[in-house]
C-alpha cells in the first residue's frame, strides 16, 4: 500500500440545471513515497478529485484503487473504516473542533475508531510533538496561529498512520510565516508506504513535489499553424467539459452552440456564421468548454482554429 | 446554559401542576382510609357517603350496630360548609362519633372530646385554642390533624356527629352514612359499599379537574421539549461543519447520533435537577399542596430522558444528512 490507479473517471453533477464534467475519462498513477500536486483554475476540479480519493465523493463512473481498494465500491461500514484507516483529510479551512484542545482534537478521531484511551493520548501527544506542537497542545484552536492549528490538523489526519494523506490547499489560509513548517510537514510525510496528494494554487510547493498533475492546461502564448476543420451536417467539432487551445473562426456553414443539460436535453445558445468566432473562453482562461459545438444539422461546415496568439493577431488585439 | 434554564422553568412549572395532580388523587384514599373503615352503609340508591343527598335515620345506625358480622358502625355527617377565622373559607364538615371511626390522628392539641370541640386540618388559620365559626357557630380549636384535606385540597374541620348535624340537619339524628368495621349486610333501604367505591365516588367530581391539570402538564412536557428540540438543532446547524467532518474521517453514525442525544439529554436532566428547587418555588403559589415524592422525581428523570432523546431527533436528523464534502468548503 498504497499505489494508487485511477481509471477512466468520470464525475458529472449538475449546476444550475446544465450538466458539470470536471473528469471525463480521467487517468492517473501514483506510486508509494509521492507528494503529488494537483494544479489547476479555480473550479476544474481539484477538490473534487481530493473527495473522490477520500471516498467522500462517488464518481459518476471510472474507478479509483488505492492499493488493493477499490475505493468506489465502499459502502457502509467498509466506506467507515476506508475513511478512518486509509486516508487522512487535511482541510483548507483546518476544520478542527473549536470547543476542544488541540489534543483532544487529534484524540477524538482515534476515540471513533475504537482506539483505547491511553494509546489514544499517548499517541496525539507524539503526533502533536512530532509537527511541533508540544507546548501548545492543551491550548485550543481559538489559540493557535493558522499554521499552529493546520499543524494539528495534519496531525489529526495522521492518528490512525493512513497510507494516503490527502490536503486541499493547505497554505491557502496561511501567511508566508507560517507556509515554511507546513510545507516541510507535508514533504516528509510522503515516504515509502504513503502517498501525499495536495490540491493547490500554491506554486510554491512545485519544487517539493514528485508528481504534478496539471488538471487544466496552461494559458500560453505559442503559436502553430491554423488547424482547418471539415464537418460534416450536425458533427461535433468539440464537447462540454473538453479541454482546448483554439479559437475558432466560420469558414463555411453554421455552428451550433450548445449546453448539455443535467436531464440529458439541450439548450441551444447560439449560431455562429461564417465570419464570426467561438470558443476563445477556454484557451483565455484555461478552463474547460462550457457549451459543444458542432456543424448544424441542415448543412456541412468549415471551421479555422487559431491559437490565442494568432486569433489576437488577426484581429488586431496589442498582445500583452 | 440558556436553554437549562428556561427548561428548567417550564419542567418546574410542569412538576408543580403535576404535583397538584398527585396531592388531589392521593388525598381521596387517604381521606377515606382516616375513617378506618371496611364498609360504609349508605341510603339506597346513594353512589357514596361523600356526595350523597340521600341520607339514614338515626334508627339505622342501632340497626347496623346490631348486625351479626359488623364489629363497630358509627353514622358519619359530611358535609361542605364554611368557616370564619377573621375571613370566610370553604372547608369540608366531618361529623364523627368521638374517639369512634372518623377520629382524625392529632400532630397538635388534643382530639374533641365533647360538643363545640372541633379539631381542624392543613389550610385553616385558627390556632389550638382559638375561636372558629363553623356555618356560623362557634367552636373552639382543640387540636390540629395532618391529614383530612379532599375535593382539591379544601381544609376539613372535624366535630361530633351531633354538632355536625345541628349544623347540617337543624339537629335532626339524620346521617351520609355508617363507617363500618366487620361485615355488613343492605337491608331494603340501604346498600354497602367498598372503601374502593367511595374512593371512587368521591374521586367522579374531580375528575374533570384532573384531567385538566394532566393535559396542561403533557403541555408543559411537550413545550420543554420543544425548547431542548430547538436548541439541539440550532446546535447540530452550528455544528454541521463538525458533523461534515466527522463522517469525512469515517466516524460511526452512533457516535455523532449518541453525542447529540446524550447532549439533549444531559441538558433535560440538568434542567429537571434544578426544576425540582423552581416546583417548590411555583409550590408557594399554588392554593394547595404540590407532592413531589420519591415517584414524583423518578417519574421526572424518566421524562427527562424521553424528553431529551425526542428533542434530539430533529437535530440528529439534520447531522445525519450533513453531506461530508462540506468538510471541504474553504
Amino acid at each position: 500500500m498504497p499505489d494508487i490507479r485511477i481509471r477512466d473517471l468520470t464525475m458529472e453533477y449538475s449546476s444550475g440545471g446544465y450538466a458539470v464534467r470536471p473528469f471525463d475519462h480521467f487517468d492517473l498513477d501514483l506510486s508509494t513515497g509521492d507528494l503529488a500536486l494537483l494544479l489547476g483554475a479555480s473550479g476544474c476540479g481539484k477538490t473534487t478529485l481530493l473527495s473522490m480519493l477520500a471516498s467522500i465523493l462517488t464518481p459518476t463512473d471510472g474507478s479509483i484503487h488505492v492499493g488493493d481498494i477499490e475505493v468506489t465500491g465502499l459502502k457502509g461500514a467498509d466506506l467507515a473504516e476506508y475513511r478512518r484507516r486509509t486516508v487522512g483529510v487535511v482541510f483548507q479551512a483546518f476544520n478542527l473542533i473549536p470547543s476542544l484542545t488541540a489534543q483532544e482534537n487529534v484524540y477524538v478521531g482515534m476515540r471513533n475508531a475504537g482506539v483505547d484511551r491511553k494509546a489514544a493520548k499517548a499517541r496525539s501527544a507524539e503526533l502533536l510533538a512530532m509537527v511541533g506542537l508540544e507546548e501548545r497542545m492543551h491550548h485550543r484552536p481559538g489559540k493557535l496561529s493558522g499554521g499552529q492549528q493546520q499543524r494539528v490538523a495534519i496531525a489529526r489526519a495522521l492518528a490512525l498512520d493512513p497510507p494516503l494523506i490527502v490536503a486541499d490547499e493547505p497554505t491557502a489560509s496561511l501567511d508566508y510565516m507560517q507556509v515554511d513548517g507546513v510545507i516541510r510537514l507535508l514533504r516528509e510525510l510522503a515516504a515509502p508506504g504513503r502517498v501525499v496528494v495536495i490540491a493547490t494554487h500554491d506554486e510554491r510547493l512545485l519544487p517539493l513535489a514528485d508528481r504534478v498533475v496539471e488538471l487544466t492546461p496552461r494559458p500560453t502564448n505559442e503559436t502553430r499553424p491554423p488547424e482547418r476543420v471539415e464537418l460534416a451536417a450536425g458533427e461535433v467539432l468539440f464537447r462540454q467539459g473538453a479541454f482546448g487551445d483554439l479559437v475558432y473562426e466560420v469558414d463555411a456553414g453554421r455552428i451550433d452552440i450548445v449546453q448539455e443539460m443535467a436531464d440529458g436535453g439541450e439548450n441551444q445558445l447560439a449560431v455562429v456564421e461564417p465570419g464570426n468566432y467561438f470558443g476563445e473562453l477556454a484557451p483565455m482562461f484555461g478552463l474547460q468548454r462550457s457549451a459543444t459545438a458542432r456543424a448544424s444539422a441542415d448543412g456541412p461546415a468549415v471551421v479555422t482554429g487559431y491559437t490565442l496568439r494568432d486569433f489576437r493577431a488577426r484581429r488586431g488585439e496589442v498582445l500583452q | 446554559m440558556i436553554a437549562i434554564v428556561v427548561t428548567s422553568l417550564v419542567f418546574g412549572i410542569a412538576l408543580a401542576i403535576d404535583g397538584m395532580r398527585r396531592s388531589v388523587q392521593s388525598e381521596t384514599p387517604a381521606i377515606v382510609a382516616l375513617f378506618g373503615a371496611d364498609q360504609w352503609v349508605v341510603a339506597k340508591g346513594a353512589t357514596g357517603p361523600f356526595t350523597t343527598t340521600r341520607v339514614l335515620g338515626a334508627d339505622t345506625e342501632q340497626a347496623v350496630r346490631g348486625a351479626s358480622g359488623v364489629r363497630r358502625a358509627d353514622a358519619v355527617v359530611l358535609s361542605r360548609t364554611v368557616i370564619d377565622a377573621g375571613s370566610p373559607k370553604d372547608a369540608n364538615l366531618v361529623g364523627h362519633r368521638l374517639g369512634g371511626l372518623g377520629s382524625p390522628p392529632i400532630s397538635e392539641g388534643r382530639a374533641a372530646k365533647t360538643s363545640g370541640e372541633v379539631v381542624v386540618s392543613p389550610g385553616v388559620s385558627a390556632t389550638v385554642g382559638r375561636q372558629l365559626l363553623v356555618g356560623g357557630t362557634p367552636f373552639t380549636v382543640v387540636g390540629k390533624t395532618s391529614e383530612g384535606r379532599y375535593y382539591f385540597g379544601i381544609p376539613t374541620v372535624f366535630m361530633s356527629v351531633p354538632d355536625a348535624q345541628e349544623i347540617v340537619f337543624k339537629g335532626q339524628p339524620l346521617a351520609m352514612g355508617i363507617a363500618v368495621t366487620g361485615t355488613a349486610k343492605p337491608s331494603a333501604d340501604t346498600a354497602v359499599l367498598t372503601n374502593d367505591q367511595v374512593v371512587s365516588d368521591l374521586n367522579r367530581p374531580l375528575a374533570g379537574g384532573v384531567q385538566s391539570i394532566v393535559v396542561t402538564a403533557v403541555l408543559l412536557w411537550l413545550i420543554a421539549a420543544g425548547i431542548i428540540g430547538l436548541i439541539v438543532y440550532l446546535s447540530a446547524i452550528e455544528r454541521m461543519r463538525d458533523f461534515a467532518v466527522f463522517k469525512a474521517t469515517g466516524a460511526p453514525t452512533r457516535i455523532i447520533v449518541g453525542g447529540l442525544m446524550l447532549q439533549a439529554v444531559i441538558v433535560s436532566l440538568v434542567a429537571a435537577l434544578l426544576a425540582v428547587g423552581v416546583s417548590k418555588l411555583v409550590g408557594l403559589g399554588l392554593p394547595f399542596p404540590s407532592e413531589l415524592g420519591v415517584a414524583g422525581i423518578a417519574q421526572l428523570v424518566v421524562i427527562s430522558v424521553v424528553v431529551g432523546v425526542l428533542a434530539s431527533l430533529a437535530g440528529v436528523r439534520r447531522a445525519l444528512t450533513t453531506d461530508p464534502a462540506v468538510a471541504f468548503g474553504g
